[in-house]
């Protein structure tokens, strides 16, 4: 018998309209010291299913009949809600995704930790305060003693979701659900989080079910995987099978679509066309019909079951084998980026510093200083893509704001086709604006709810005075099909359109002042797998058809390495080392270039389980202080004396490949500092 | 701490300076001499002139002005031409019965609205919630002194279970034995207060209940009760000290309409007495006690919010 047995857990809620089938049959189990990974994208009843489990139905919620999940044999859904109470937090317990709204604000951690052992053991609250410490040690909190007092917001993001975990593990429980528990953290931070997770499932016995959209999370760190989609478990089977041997084409499709560090970024990504099913009314048949390319009408009129063998099932009629040759013929090759027109650079930036005081009083008394950008020098050419990446808080989207002029650099120089952008004012500077756009993360917050799509693309035209009211309709009526958005979109308002289609229209809105270059601020982080492989695609393919020169600003290097021709990695406000993709990715001479490659899930089991307990240790210093010298060396494993006291020049690696370190992991081409302002290509 | 409030404190005494000067050209404006006042509409120019002559009225407004803060600095509030009375002598009069109306009804308010919206928040759209929020908006849109009217109608003349006048002892003392009577205007305030402030808390509540530590504490397996008991209420009560914090002049407001209405000999009725007559002194008091609890309010709803939420630090 196993632990846990989940059969046709089936979940909807009720909503003005109708109903949702948020969950639909789902069945498994699990056995103790297992970790069962949970993925697909948002809206496919992953975290519905943890929610279930758990009996913690947002309103309007309800199991449906012929649901069963016992643990350990036990019937839970039959139980009283009392006794349900008594299973919470005690024998099934939750790791939820966001830290940072996760904890009570007015409550110690001590207690937060303290509360379910008070609650479920009924020991004194004395005991319970030991048990806490106990636990807050257990998962990595220095000093759990002295700290048990910590209000949460004294605590870094990483630090809160320690507490999280300790607050889940504090009684013990038998399977612990960890819902995206690393979705909202850095990739170091993610690294450590989920060995953490990892190592105490194994020290304490439990079960775990690791609900993640990363395909990264679970091939490291799961031994069997369910792929939701709409509501149903498509495939589920061992980790390495699945990776290797899919027979489902959404799993298939999933991982195809994934931009990867190995990848040749000349290659369009494959993609899976369309969005999912609306749960609300879901489609006759197999629920990934519409998009399935191997789909015939038997698909879209009968509902296959989860079948095949035991070890390993999936729903299909028409089951692949394997993963996609990504370098079959089917996936079109092709060169997009414009020729290069100049030698000379397009942009210039030249030792950007901005600094943010914070505090003080109204004399200007106490001020202390965020060091947001220290000294950023970077150059882009005609037609190129110029990536940055680094953890929150390293300065990428400040220096991407002052690249566009919507932040005052303290000092510094922003050069864009041999106009110092610093010094323009009134109507100069708003002519100069045109030719730099930006493109922002998140699809909901960016498009004006209250305005049509049609006055949305139009205003940057209005505001420029450019063409009259018939013109500025058909420039934008012909982007929109350029963005694959039909005309009827113009009459619409941005929430009739999913997140993807969002994001198509702030490229759109990007595009309509025919900008030289686009800045554009985690463009897909927001978005499913899926969509995001389309999103990606389009940017490429409207770079080449408009001359644009991209500034790409993300978090993921695999992002980045896809879209950009040279990559610059941002350390505290500091560029720590800039070169191609290859040169990034296979050369790396920067210790936290090499460790952030390190701790970055891939979607390869062997690669990941390889990796267990690298990465980068700790966390980012205060960007109030930061250290002196080199500022990575508070984590650096191979930090010495000399990089406290000096602050190590760029140097030559290669052509057009510089870092900033005293101990580089490559031998430099030469000892003599160098500027890091030249385009692709040329040596510096 | 203590950085914090002798900051605020000189921040608050520029406040209050501004808002005197204001006051004080404002009416100067408006009334250059209370001359009329104090001779009757048929005094001749002559006399008029020799009467602000003796009492300085002749003088350029700045000199008015700075004799004006003297005599407050040292606790004079100046004298009522109205009344023939010092208005610090009108203040320490009337001030007892007033102020007890007001803290009377906050107090009650606080009582009744913050459970009330906290019901609401966690009952979402049960028929209590509805009633609630319904009677809210009705009393919310209604001025305060149609509430006390509808409450003198009812209660006073068809049920006669109270007197429709309150006693007219001027002391706080002589006022309270018939407390009975003060029931009525303590409620009509308190009915407005409880409309507003239980639409605040309840959106609150909501707020919180939508957090993920609520969520959280759920799967930790707490009851509901425990719940809202351990992480709602203290959470969902924060933003309800600022907001009743800077309603504390407001309360003085409503009590101008509700002394009115009920003919309670307070400060409202002083108020609205030297508004008819241009009994400046009594007004400037009136800006000035407005003023003054404006800038505390704010100040002890800053004090109150380091105190509960350990986010906030007064540096």
């Amino acid at each position: 018998m196993a632990l846990l047995e989940v059969n046709n857990l089936t979940t909807h809620i009720a909503i003005s309209r109708g109903s949702v089938q948020a969950v639909d049959g789902v069945s498994f189990h699990l056995e103790a010291g297992e970790t069962l990974g949970l993925v697909g994208e948002s809206g496919c009843g992953k975290s519905m299913t943890g929610l279930s489990l758990m009996r913690l139905l947002p309103p309007g919620g309800q199991l449906v009949g012929g649901t069963s999940i016992k643990l350990d044999g036990r019937e839970l859904v039959d139980l009283a809600e009392p006794d349900m109470r008594k299973i919470r937090g005690n024998e099934i317990a939750m790791v939820f995704q966001d830290p940072m709204s996760s904890l009570d604000p007015t409550k110690t951690i001590g207690y937060q930790v303290a509360e379910p052992v008070m609650l479920h053991r009924g020991v004194s609250k004395a005991e319970a305060m030991e048990r806490a410490a106990e636990v807050l040690g257990l998962v990595g909190l220095p000093k759990p003693k002295e700290r048990l007092g910590d209000y949460p917001h004294q605590l870094s993001g990483g630090l809160r979701q320690r507490v999280m975990i300790a607050m889940a593990l504090a009684c013990e429980p038998k399977v612990l659900i960890a819902d995206e528990p690393t979705t909202a953290l850095d990739v170091t931070i993610q690294a450590q989080i989920l060995t953490l997770l990892n190592d105490l499932k194994d020290r304490l016995g439990m079960a775990m079910i690791l609900i993640t959209h990363d395909m990264g999370v679970v091939a490291g760190h799961a031994d069997r995987i369910n792929v939701m989609y709409a509501g149903r478990i498509v495939e589920s089977t061992k980790t390495d099978e699945l990776f290797s041997d899919m027979r489902h084409p959404y799993t298939q499709g999933l991982l195809a679509s994934i931009p990867r560090l190995a990848q040749d970024n000349t290659q369009k990504l494959f993609t899976v066309p369309g969005l999912p099913p609306d749960l609300a009314s879901p489609p006759t048949g197999c629920r990934f019909a519409a998009r399935c390319s191997y789909a015939t009408d038997e698909c879209r009129t009968e509902d296959p079951k989860l079948a095949g063998p035991k070890e390993h099932t999936f729903a299909c009629f028409h089951p692949v084998d394997g993963p996609l040759d990504l370098t079959a013929s089917t996936i079109a090759t092709e060169r997009t980026a414009p020729a290069v027109k100049e030698k000379r650079p397009l942009l210039e930036v030249t030792d950007l510093v901005k600094e943010f005081p914070v505090g003080g009083n109204m004399f200007g008394r106490n001020k202390a200083v965020v060091h947001a950008v220290s000294g950023v020098s970077l150059s882009l050419g005609y037609g190129e893509t110029f990536g940055l990446v680094g953890e929150s808080g390293c300065g990428k989207t400040t220096l991407g704001r002052m690249i566009v002029g919507l932040e005052k650099p303290n000092s510094g120089l922003v050069t864009l086709d041999g106009t110092q952008v610093g010094s323009l004012r009134g109507k100069a500077l708003r002519r100069h604006r045109r030719d730099l756009q930006m493109m922002f993360q998140d699809p909901h917050a960016s498009l004006d709810p209250r305005m049509r799509v049609g006055s949305i693309l139009r205003e940057p035209l209005q505001i420029q005075g450019i063409g009259t009211t018939q013109e500025q309709l058909s420039l934008v009526t012909e982007l929109l099909g350029e963005v694959g958005l039909p005309k009827s979109a113009l009459e619409r308002f941005p929430h009739e359109f999913s997140g993807g289609q969002r994001q198509r229209l702030g490229l759109a809105r990007a595009l309509t002042l025919h900008p030289k270059v686009i800045v554009a601020d985690e463009p897909v982080s927001a978005l499913d797998v899926s969509i995001r492989a389309q999103v990606l695609n389009l940017m490429k393919r409207l770079q080449g058809s408009h001359d644009l020169s991209y500034v790409v600003i993300s978090h993921d290097l695999a992002v980045v390495k896809y879209l950009a021709d040279r990559i610059g990695v941002m350390y505290l406000g500091k560029m720590v080392e800039v070169g191609s993709g290859e040169d990034i990715y296979q050369r790396a001479a920067h210790p936290y270039t090499a460790g952030l490659l390190e701790a970055i899930p891939v979607p390869e089991p062997e690669v990941e389980r390889e990796k267990r307990g690298g990465g980068i240790k700790g966390e980012l210093p205060s960007p109030v202080a930061p250290p002196s010298g080199c500022r990575f060396r508070t984590r650096c494993p191979l930090a010495q004396e000399r990089c406290a006291e000096e602050e190590p020049a760029m140097r030559l690696f290669g052509d057009g490949h510089v870092a900033a370190c005293h101990f580089p992991l490559q031998t430099p081409v030469s000892d003599t500092p160098v500027a890091v302002s030249t385009p692709a290509g040329e040596a510096v | 701490m203590a950085g914090y409030l002798i900051r605020r404190l000189t921040t608050a005494i520029l406040v209050v300076f501004g808002i005197i000067l204001v006051t004080f050209l404002m009416l100067h404006i408006i009334a250059p001499s209370p001359a009329i006042t104090v001779l009757g509409p048929k005094a001749q120019p002559a006399a008029i002139k020799a009467w602000n002559h003796a009492n300085g009225f002749d003088k350029p407004w700045w000199d008015q002005f700075a004799t004006y803060l003297g005599h407050l600095f040292q606790g004079n509030l100046g004298y009522s031409y109205h009344l023939n009375q010092s208005v610090t002598a009108l203040l320490t009069e009337k001030a007892p019965l007033s102020g007890f109306l007001t803290v009377a009804s906050l107090a009650l308010s606080i009582l009744v609205a913050l459970p009330l919206g906290i019901y609401q928040g966690v009952k979402r759209n049960s028929f209590g919630d509805i009633a609630a929020t319904s009677l809210a908006m009705i009393f919310y849109s209604m001025p305060t002194f149609l509430v006390a009217l509808v409450l003198v109608q009812v209660f006073a003349l068809s049920l006669k279970w109270v007197n429709p006048n309150v006693p007219q002892d001027q002391t706080l003392s002589g006022a309270l034995a018939g407390w009975p009577d003060l029931i009525m205007p303590i409620v009509a305030l308190t009915i407005t207060a409880v409309a507003s402030y239980s639409r605040y808390q309840r959106s609150a509540a909501l707020d919180v209940l939508a957090q993920d530590y609520i969520k959280v504490a759920r799967a930790k397996g707490l009851s509901e009760r425990l719940v809202y008991s351990r992480h709602l209420v203290r959470n969902a009560s924060l933003p309800m000290i600022t907001l009743i914090g800077l309603s504390l002049p407001l309360l003085i407001a409503g009590n101008l309409l509700v002394e009115y209405t009920f003919n309670i000999n307070g400060l409202g009725l002083l108020f609205v007495n030297a508004l008819q007559g241009y009994d400046y002194n009594v007004l400037m008091a009136y800006t000035l006690i407005t003023a003054v609890l404006t800038v505390v309010g704010n100040l002890i709803a800053d004090i109150c919010l380091t105190l509960s939420d350990p986010r906030i630090k007064l540096v």
